[in-house]
């Protein structure tokens, strides 16, 4: 998976936007949306809030958890345990780039928040990597890891397996006549 | 304001059909150009964008889209046009509202009119800029936005940079952005939460007269600008001894102000448009700071309106080669966007060598007293073989080497009878075809109204010698003539401006 389909599934969530035109319900294969009110805030996918913002259309509400001193107390919780704490959004990082990169100007502390949030991610992306560096050297066969979103996971997903691909060669050459030289890759 | 209604009115037509923008080859167009992409953009109009360079592409392009399109809109700097309510317009559904070049056949009777129309002719003058006109009307639509604003304080910079308007419309078109500016700021910063560095802040500045001295040493730029320049005579010996004595007065040391801007010394760039301020006083240049607005986004990206004007145009005017015309148009207009800013220091590069290459050029035709007095009218003719003669075959560089002469002309002379004189120019233009590009402006004086009557006067004088002449560019006092037709062309402009 790439990291754009990624940011293309994380484009479905839902946020709050404030238009400033009107428009009746829209029907779209999706769901209904609407109907548009100027200045009464409604709730719309982050494709068509981004949409809407660049036509000058809408002003876009942060969501809840875009907050500095939330995301400072959730940072130091990801800095205190050891497994991964529960995230503000299962696609935290990819709205955060998106809406700082559109819609700052509607994002008090913008600069403060993208730090912030960067922070978290470096620390989970470390307790991912130590993880999965246990985890071959370990040679275990299965592991738990709650909390995690789909980015962290595809960040992590073609290293993981190409490595438990060339351990499990490695691991097949070492016991001859077992099974010579017949592996699928993916 | 007729203009703002109709233009109104027109956009809710627009929305399901196609648009032409037939966009003129100066700053002020292509800023009112981006104002309309925008405001395009918000309402997802489709449009085609057709860059012209005078009446006959204007006429070609019309042409060829004729067909397709119902409504026309075209722009260029506003050249000055008479009250609305003295001049009736016919607008058929052919041609929709540009910004005021033309006016079509009126329906007033009586002699007022002619009159009017006369001296509508006869003189050339820029009335407001199309940029800032353009921004009045995202205004009244309540769509716009800082890059708007921007580029209509771009647009109404190139207006005084390249000295269209007169100081009084600048200094009250200026207080107008600069209502438009707080407006701005205000709506931004008002929570105790100040917006992210990456926003566009634009702010009023009180800055120097020095032309990119922030993206060059101040040296460099003291040397390069018209106004120092001119006012220390730096072509002469005793203007550079001036010029040392000046630094020197100033407690700037020569290492320091040779340097890169940036990389000056901190305490020397706190208070230094004071110091200069104090002493240029001294030294009698007594207007070395001019209100103006500069723009700051991300950390160490600031540029002052002036610098952009002088960037774009040196894009639009490249004489690289392999660049077409509609090539340089579209870097030009790129580097006006935010998200371009190699293309816009390339083009503060070639700001700067043009900007040399004009010095020098001053400078030796001063030196060699290439400026020869016609009776009525001041003439220079730039040979051939002269240094970066290229860059001057184009309109707008030739007009502002035809300015910065002028004045540095003024100031050494002592005959005050030449002081009052207009100054015409010839530069080689196409050495195939055997063209020369020739311009003229009126004389320097502090109460310059700005008038141009060389249009009419290079019409008539053609027509008297049939020299063969193009007049194709809007700015009708600037013309392409046969090298070979030059002599008795001049000597006809003597004949009729005497």
């Amino acid at each position: 998976m790439d990291s754009s389909e990624v940011e293309f599934l994380a484009e479905k969530e839902m946020v709050k936007i404030i238009p400033n035109f009107s428009l009746d319900r829209i029907y779209l294969i999706g769901g209904d949306l609407g109907p548009f009110n100027p200045g009464l805030p409604v709730d719309v996918p982050v494709w068509l809030a981004l949409n809407l913002k660049q036509r000058q259309k809408c002003r876009i509400v942060p969501p809840a958890w875009m907050d500095v001193e939330k995301l400072e107390e959730m940072r130091e919780l990801e800095r205190k345990e050891d497994t991964f704490t529960p995230v503000p959004s299962p696609y935290y990082m990819e709205l955060t780039k998106l809406l700082l990169n559109y819609a700052s100007d509607n994002i008090p502390k913008a600069d403060e928040i993208r730090t912030l949030v960067k922070d978290i991610w470096d620390t989970r992306i470390a307790k991912l990597r130590l993880s999965a560096d246990s985890f071959i050297s370990q040679l275990e066969a299965h592991a738990k890891l709650d909390n995690l979103t789909l980015m962290e996971i595809n960040t992590i997903r073609a290293f993981l397996l190409d490595s438990l691909n060339c351990m499990y060669k490695l691991r097949s050459n070492l016991q001859p006549g077992s099974s010579k030289g017949q592996f699928t890759d993916y | 304001l007729f203009y703002m209604l109709y233009l109104t009115n027109v956009k809710h037509v627009l929305c399901f059909q196609r648009v032409a923008l037939l966009v003129a080859s100066d700053i002020d167009a292509l800023c009112a150009c981006k104002i309309l992409q925008a405001l395009f953009h918000c309402d997802q109009v489709q449009y085609t964008l057709v860059p012209v360079t005078g009446w006959q592409d204007l006429g070609t392009a019309f042409l060829e889209h004729k067909e397709q399109i119902k409504l026309l809109i075209k722009q260029d700097d506003d050249l000055g046009v008479p009250p609305y309510d003295d001049i009736f317009r016919d607008e058929d559904d052919e041609e929709g509202g540009d910004s005021g070049n033309e006016s079509d056949e009126g329906s007033e009777p009586g002699s007022g009119r002619r009159e009017i129309l006369f001296d509508y002719e006869q003189y050339e003058y820029h009335g407001t800029s199309a940029s800032m006109m353009f921004f009045e009307l995202a205004w009244v639509l309540t769509k716009d936005t800082k890059d708007m604003l921007w580029w209509a304080v771009i647009g109404l910079t190139d207006q005084w940079v390249h000295d269209k308007i007169t100081h009084m419309k600048y200094v009250t078109d200026i207080a107008t952005m600069q209502r438009h500016v707080s407006r701005h700021n205000h709506r931004n910063e008002d929570e105790e939460n100040s917006l992210s560095i990456d926003c566009m802040r634009i702010s009023f500045e009180y800055d120097l007269r020095l032309t990119l001295y922030q993206h060059w040493s101040l040296y460099e730029s003291i040397c390069n600008s018209c106004y120092t320049s001119c006012n220390f005579k730096l072509w002469t010996l005793n203007g550079q001894k001036k010029l040392q004595e000046f630094l020197a007065d100033m407690g700037l040391p020569l290492k320091q102000v040779r340097q890169k801007f940036n990389s000056m010394d901190m305490s020397i760039k706190e208070n230094l448009r004071d110091v200069i301020e104090e002493s240029s006083n001294k030294y009698g240049l007594k207007d070395i700071r001019i209100q103006t607005f500069g723009v700051h986004f991300g950390f160490k990206n600031r540029f002052l309106a002036s610098d952009m004007v002088h960037a774009t145009a040196a894009l639009l005017e490249s004489t690289e080669k392999d660049e077409s015309d509609s090539d340089n148009f579209i870097k030009a207009l790129d580097s006006l966007s935010r998200s371009n800013l190699e293309r816009l220091h390339s083009g503060i590069e070639l700001a700067k060598r043009k900007l040399m290459a004009i010095q020098q050029t001053v400078a030796s035709c001063i030196c060699t007293n290439l400026i020869l007095s016609q009776g009525p009218f001041l003439y220079c003719y730039l040979m051939e073989g002269t240094p970066d003669v290229k860059l001057f075959s184009k309109p707008i560089a030739l007009t502002l080497l035809c300015k910065y002469l002028l004045k540095a002309f003024v100031h050494s002379t002592r005959n005050k009878r030449c002081k009052l004189l207009p100054l015409i120019m010839a530069a080689p233009k196409d050495v195939e075809k055997g063209t020369v590009i020739v311009v003229g402006i009126p004389p320097e004086s502090e109460t310059s109204d700005k008038k141009n009557f060389f249009g009419r006067a290079f019409e008539k004088a053609a027509e008297s010698t049939s020299s063969r002449t193009l007049h194709d560019n809007f700015d009708t006092s600037i013309i392409e003539l046969k090298t070979d037709d030059r002599s008795k062309f001049l000597d006809a402009l003597i004949t009729l401006l005497s």
